[in-house]
């Protein structure tokens, strides 16, 4: 490179001194230091010459012209066009916009990144808005430390599984608080319309166009001023707003593009299937002892049809139903936005509508949002201003999980290959319980429609200098209205059910009253204090309407209006806040800083005895950078440390009435055979001190900026303890219930994150900056009174001193080579494998995650490139346990293709034991077998863009192509390693019936005028 | 500073703790639960939908009863089902876990009734009706203990109601003979406190209901006397309780319920559904067919030797697929048949071959028999007559779950399903419960 520049400068000299020769001779130097910078890159404008400053700073221009045109580039500093000419030459450069100087949105307020004592992660919305998941909370994946975002299924829409800094509760939620604008915004799915186990994500009714910025506060200094909403961290969402003094600026963007799975499953041919449960047949009449049993088994079923068989193994037809199910998915987005602002008045407004198709038939996600944000001056001393976002997001749903009745990926999947789908007489054929997938395709009518509200209202008034005194009025309104009908087609609406329907209005509404009082004071340049106060009250009422009709005249009647049976039900429940917190902050001379928080909440939620409580935190900076001996040290620009210590708490997830002991009135019986009457029954045993949940945090932290923050290292370290535990613990059932809510567990998370940002290259062509994240975060319950078993069959079971997300087996050693038998370990050695030998073995949780973006640029041309991973998680595949089932459910489940590796004769080496009906081979359901390793490292996404800036009356635009999910790196067997049956929180890395996420291919256009 | 007097209002308001106050609108609570008539009646009603819970009479209950004798086979996948086919439950089954928790859920409502009413303070309340409200619910309590007892031997007896959740700590499993005590304890107290029914309503306990129960107890207890004496009881009262004819008319129309052939079955509705007929109905019908006839049953069944007219307890699919069709009404509002005039016919027949009345145990064998269109059965010996009356519950009770009990309690398991294992002749303490209480043992061979 360095040869090229003198080159350069060689080449530009001969060109001077061809004609009359004029040279400038300057010095470039910072303008705060006014140290001279060495190695700073000058271009020279309406030329392609380029020369470099030398060690002290000196530059020469040797040419014709009087005055020279420069652009002026330098990492750390703001890039400057200046004019030079012999008698002013001298170049000053201002300081560009470094990390430290970020404002950074903290709870209540702003502060620069230099001023932390906290653990914050600040995520650019514009860097991630071109991945197409419709919630902005998936696009983080990768992008900050210590927060672990997985996607549970590929259905758009859906919720993503979120946690920042590990996982604090078992029945409580455990998601982050969400606040946007101010607003504390519900994350808790209205869904009540069986999905299969999935959930719809209320963040998908946010737009990620609207998002400016958002921050992730990890660590209890942060967090505390949240108190008892406060332990799981929060993610504070900043929406886009307009600038004063500015013209009017239109943002247009239009993509479009494809989805489509890109790996399915691996199934057996109808030909394979039956020898499989021929073998199976075969085998279980050489074990089979009982005269039952060898009738049973006496007859292979596949022979031929003339002797009552379903044919010989080699006449069976394969058909293809995965095939017809998933389809390559549309996926359509338009954003327009129009920005500007006069003197008194600033304003955003925006619209947006997006329209994605699952690559599941007939799933899709459309979003029609609007937003206007606007702020005025009402004089010098008061602003007064509005956040306004609605939004309309519409779903197709459909049941992809568990559960036979309606549910296409089971009919799709699980129903053996072999088995037509249409029978003899052409009517569409049911199997195995499953609905006939074609009949569910074509009459699929599961409908959600979401109306959601989110705005604010402030008033900002300065009382007195450095004294400021805010107002705020906020609502959430969301109205969820669901609706299905199963015609007589279906299984759910066959005769005689005659056409099933069901309508639900659920209607969730926050509302939130804040005041806060700001008062800030610089004494001497030296001391720094802020201190503020504030209050907040905020209700929230979430209310339902169900209606269910069956007995339909015809299938063109849909309404229950028109069923002969209709039942009804309604549901209603409240919850209070009431709250008071403070900050205070004191730094001197920029070198030391410190922060005091404290919230105390009351909550209508607990125990008569426990209605508030109080979260205290404090935090530290040290900025070593600032001391004499780092001040003049030119490669390391900035060092911090920073270590915090706070208590929070967590109060969401749980049920409003927990702490009450209640009976309920559902319980209706007749008196005599004419009809019910009202009856009611113990609901739950009341818990008089039930109480919020309690995490202490500490966290310590360094900040590092190495050569003039052309490396930026962001390290923590933390522990997070958490007790008190609400738990629903269960009880005995001799006292009638199951459970109650107490608070008696503990749980620890402790861990690391590592963040580094680098700028490669800086030139004024090319530009290149990498991002690279790894965290990692250990789990442990400390304390719990009884295991807790989770999900059917209790595959997953929370016990003291194991991690959440553990797997509960039986190990399945190996296959004996002589027998084919699979040998499980006999834990407890009593000769025989019964519960007790259940284990924990494996856990879903990872030991590492993280991501790696970079940004590169060259002239117009953009590439943007983002990899995620994570590492030591494991997956139990119950789509495998059904699909190796061995032949003991025949025709009732599909046999994967991997069935064929079983043991067929001594010596056979595997692991998939031998086909038969007795011993544990395969009626031992909780087999270790099907837990696989389900690390991953994903290219998440692809962006090349190339922008156009000399069009006229246009100020840029660019156009540009994101590929998503392009690879996926991983040992799992399944489709995609990041799958979730569920939206039980205690539940991760189950996989039945869970859609793949897609890869994607979508071409965009974005026009600023 | 108008904005200031603001805030100290707003802070006023908010430190008012009835903000921190909120009360659900669909639920009461504890210590209001009870108080008058109407809220006795109500609790009643209460117990009665336990009883007819999913988890007891509603299904899973049930379905020990049928699944673990010899006439279904299960379709299904899931291995929990089949383990009670084969006999080999394992005590971390979920389906015998929600079993016991919905038969103690029924018994502290229960209990939650009997210790309430009497002293409740209300005029309009009569002594009858206080009795009525007691009697019932000590018969619900009785046939809940009955229920555990058969199932899983002696258990831990429970007889306050649970007021918080650490009432009840500590308590041992009672032995089988006290706990079958506590059941006729319960028979006794409730027989007085109810009264005969004026019209027949067999959804509701009275005192025929406890006779009834009280027959089936002494069948169990090998008490013939006072089996039949019970059992004749409730057959003499023939205003009420009749064996119709033909079979289905005590299952068919779908209007038929409460008819004269129950003593006591439970009520459903579209609102409180019987979950039953999903796992009975092919897929054509809405259902899954997991639990299907076995080829054995339905041979029986159809043989018009054997069957008679109960073979219209089948359905066959368009693809040839027999079904059981006792439980197929949409809305699922089929009743869960507790007892049955039959078998109080069959306790008696029963109760006198044992006691060598054999003309008179003939005469009720034959009397369910010419019910179901067959002749007159030929079994001449008491073993032969004890092995007709065993036949004949199976059929007659082919989908109704008697028939494993009926094996365990005559010692004919061992022969007729090859079980000689004693031990598998109760079902496991579910695992969890023995995590959760200290107090609880497990039933040896678990």
């Amino acid at each position: 490179m360095k040869q090229f520049y003198v080159f350069l400068l060689l080449f530009s000299s001969y060109n001077a001194w061809a004609q009359q020769a004029q040279t400038v001779t300057g010095t470039v130097t910072d303008a705060v230091s006014k140290q001279p910078l060495a190695g700073v890159s000058i271009f020279i404008k309406g030329t392609n010459k380029e020369i470099v400053s030398d060690a002290e700073g000196k530059y020469t221009l040797s040419g014709t012209a009087k005055e020279y045109v420069l652009f002026v580039s330098f990492l750390g500093y703001q890039n400057q066009d200046v004019k030079v000419n012999p008698a002013n030459a001298h170049i000053s450069l201002q300081p560009g916009n470094r990390t430290i100087d970020e404002i950074v949105v903290v709870g209540y307020g702003t502060q620069k990144r230099k001023n932390l004592t906290s653990a914050i992660s600040s995520v650019n919305a514009a860097e991630v808005k071109d991945i197409p998941v419709a919630g902005f909370n998936e696009q983080l994946q990768g992008k900050a430390s210590g927060v672990q975002i997985n996607s549970n299924t590929g259905i758009p829409g859906d919720g993503a599984f979120v946690r920042v800094r590990g996982t604090t509760s078992i029945n409580a939620s455990n998601d982050p608080l969400y606040i946007v604008d101010g607003v504390f915004i519900n994350n808790t799915s209205l869904q009540t319309v069986n999905s299969g186990g999935r959930a719809t994500s209320p963040i998908a009714d946010i737009n990620p166009n609207d998002i400016k910025n958002i921050e992730i506060l990890k660590d209890a200094s942060a967090t505390a001023i949240y108190g008892a909403r406060g332990a799981n961290g929060v993610v504070i969402i900043t929406t886009k707003r307009g600038n004063f003094n500015s013209k009017p600026t239109v943002s247009i963007n239009y993509s479009t593009g494809w989805a489509k799975a890109p790996e399915l499953w691996d199934l057996t041919t109808g030909p394979q299937h039956a020898t499989l449960v021929n073998e199976f047949y075969a085998n279980s009449l050489a074990d089979a002892t009982s005269a039952a049993d060898k009738t049973k088994y006496a007859l292979p079923p596949f022979r031929p049809v003339s002797q009552g068989g379903r044919g010989l193994p080699e006449e069976q037809k394969t058909y293809d139903r995965l095939d017809k199910l998933f389809r390559t998915a549309r996926i359509n987005n338009y954003d327009l936005s129009l920005s500007g602002g006069g003197k008194g008045t600033k304003y955003f407004i925006g619209a947006s509508y997006t329209d994605q198709e699952a690559i599941v038939k007939p799933l899709s996600f459309n979003r029609g949002s609007f937003r206007l944000n606007v702020d005025h001056k009402v004089s010098d001393k008061v602003m007064v201003g509005v956040s306004n976002g609605i939004t309309r997001s519409y779903r197709k749903q459909g049941r992809t999980g568990d559960g036979p009745a309606g549910g296409m990926l089971q009919s799709a999947l699980h129903t053996p290959t072999y088995l037509p789908e249409v029978n003899a007489d052409g009517t569409p054929a049911r199997w195995a319980g499953f609905d006939n997938l074609q009949v569910l395709i074509d009459n699929y009518d599961v409908n959600t429609t979401s109306l959601r509200y989110i705005g604010n209202l402030y008033v900002d008034a300065e009382l007195l200098p450095g004294l400021k005194f805010r107002s705020s009025w906020s609502l959430d309104y969301n109205n969820y209205d669901e609706s299905e009908y199963w015609n007589d087609q279906t299984q759910l609406g066959a005769a005689p059910t005659n056409g099933l329907a069901t309508s639900n209005i659920t209607q969730n509404s926050t509302w939130i009253n804040e005041q806060t009082l700001s008062w800030r004071k610089n004494i001497g340049n030296k001391h720094d204090f802020g201190i503020l106060i504030g209050n907040t009250i905020q209700s929230n009422i979430t209310k339902s309407t169900f209606a269910q009709g069956s007995g339909f005249p015809s299938n063109s009647f849909t309404l229950i209006s028109a069923a002969a049976t209709r039942t009804a039900s309604q549901t209603w429940t409240k919850s209070n806040l009431t709250s008071f917190f403070s900050r205070i902050d004191y730094s001197y001379a920029d070198k030391y800083v410190f922060e005091f928080t404290i919230r105390a909440d009351g909550s209508s939620r607990f125990g008569e005895n426990r209605k508030f409580g109080y979260f205290p935190a404090i935090g530290a900076g040290w900025r070593i950078k600032e001391e004499p001996f780092l001040k003049e040290f030119d490669a390391i620009s900035d060092l911090k440390f920073r270590v915090s210590a706070g208590l929070t708490g967590n109060q969401n997830g749980i049920n409003n009435f927990a702490a009450q002991g209640n009976w309920t009135g559902g319980a209706g019986y007749p008196d005599n055979s004419s009809g019910d009457k009202p009856g009611t029954a113990p609901q739950q045993l009341a818990n008089p001190d039930l109480q919020w949940e309690k995490t202490r945090q500490l966290n310590a932290g360094v900040d590092l900026g190495i050569l003039r923050d052309r490396v930026n290292i962001e390290f923590n370290v933390y522990s997070k303890y958490t007790t008190d535990n609400l738990l629903q613990l269960p009880v005995s059932a001799i006292t009638g219930f199951t459970s109650y809510y107490a608070n008696e567990g503990e749980i620890s998370n402790k861990g690391f994150e590592l963040a580094i940002n680098t700028t490669n290259i800086k030139t004024r062509d090319f530009n290149w900056t990498t991002s690279f994240n790894i965290s990692r975060n250990v789990n442990k319950v400390e304390k719990l009174p009884i295991p807790i078993n989770q999900y059917s069959r209790d595959w997953v079971r929370i016990q003291e001193g194991s991690s959440l997300y553990s797997f509960w087996l039986y190990k399945q050693l190996y296959v004996d080579p002589q027998t084919g038998n699979a040998v499980f370990e006999d834990v407890v050695k009593d000769g025989s494998i019964n519960v007790a030998d259940r284990q924990i073995l494996g856990n879903a949780a990872p030991d590492f995650f993280g991501g790696l973006s970079n940004t590169l640029s060259y002239k117009g041309f953009d590439l943007g490139l983002l990899i995620s991973y994570q590492y030591g998680n494991d997956i139990f595949n119950l789509n495998r346990f059904f699909g190796e089932g061995g032949g003991t459910r025949d025709a009732n489940r599909v046999l994967f293709a991997s069935q064929l590796k079983r043991w067929q004769k001594p010596g056979d080496v595997t692991d998939v034991p031998r086909l038969t009906a007795f011993g544990n081979n395969y009626t031992l359901e909780q087999n270790s077998r099907f837990l696989e390793d389900g690390s991953f490292l994903k290219l998440r996404t692809l962006t090349l863009g190339y922008t156009l800036s000399k069009i006229p009356k246009v100020q840029a635009v660019r156009i540009y192509f994101t590929g998503s999910n392009l690879l996926t790196f991983t040992n799992y067997s399944g489709p995609d390693p990041e799958v979730n049956v569920t939206s039980n929180q205690n539940i991760q890395g189950l996989d039945i019936g869970t859609p793949p996420q897609p890869r994607s291919f979508q071409f965009g256009i974005n026009v600023t005028l | 500073m108008k904005t200031l007097q603001y805030i100290l209002l707003l802070i006023t308001l908010t430190g008012c703790n009835k903000f921190l106050e909120v009360k659900p609108k669909d639920s009461i609570p504890d210590d209001v639960a009870i108080v008058d008539k109407a809220s006795a009646q109500a609790a009643l009603r209460g117990v009665y939908r336990g009883l007819a819970s999913d988890g007891y009479y509603g299904n899973s209950f049930q379905s020990i009863g049928y699944l673990s004798g010899d006439n279904v086979q299960w379709t299904g996948s899931q291995s929990i089902v089949q383990q009670f086919i084969e006999h080999k439950v394992r005590s971390d089954n979920a389906t015998v876990a929600s079993i016991w928790v919905a038969i103690y859920a029924t018994i502290n409502k229960a209990n939650h009734v009997i210790a309430n009413v009497p002293g409740l303070n209300d005029a309009s309340l009569t002594t009858a009706e206080r009795n009525q409200l007691i009697g019932e619910a000590l018969f619900i309590r009785a046939l809940a203990y009955f229920d555990l007892a058969r199932t899983w031997g002696g258990v831990q007896i429970v007889l306050t109601p649970t007021l918080s959740s650490a009432d009840k700590k500590g308590i041992k499993r009672s032995t089988l003979a006290q706990t079958y005590a506590q059941v006729l304890a319960d028979l006794e107290a409730a027989e007085p406190l109810l009264t005969l029914p004026t019209t027949q309503n067999p959804v509701r306990a009275n005192k025929e209901t406890v006779w009834a129960l009280r027959a089936r107890f002494h069948l169990y207890q090998k008490e013939w006397a006072l089996a039949e004496t019970y059992a004749g009881k409730v057959i003499s009262n023939t205003t009420n309780y009749q064996l119709l004819k033909p079979f289905s008319s005590f299952f068919t129309p779908a209007s038929a319920v409460a008819t004269k052939e129950s003593v006591f079955e439970l009520s459903y509705s579209a609102t409180y559904t019987n979950s039953h007929r999903g796992q009975w109905q092919p897929p054509a019908n809405g259902g899954t067919r997991q639990i299907a006839p076995n080829n054995a049953v339905i041979a029986l069944l159809n043989d018009p030797l054997t069957g008679g007219t109960r073979s219209t307890l089948l359905g066959k699919t368009v693809a040839g697929l027999w079904y059981a069709n006792l439980y197929y009404r949409s809305p699922a509002t089929d009743p869960a048949y507790i007892i049955r005039i039959a078998e109080l016919y069959l306790i008696r027949a029963e109760a006198r071959a044992n006691q060598e009345k054999l003309p008179e145990s003939k005469q009720d064998l034959d009397a369910v028999r010419d019910r179901t269109g067959l002749t007159g059965s030929s079994a001449a010996t008491k073993a032969d007559l004890l092995l007709a009356i065993e036949n004949e519950r199976r059929l007659e009770f082919a989908f109704e779950p008697h028939r494993w009990y009926d094996l365990i309690r005559t010692g004919r398991a061992g022969t007729v399903l090859n079980l000689t294992d004693p031990l598998r002749y109760v079902l496991p303490i579910p695992a969890n419960e023995l995590t959760i209480d200290p107090a609880l043992e497990p039933n040896e061979g678990y």
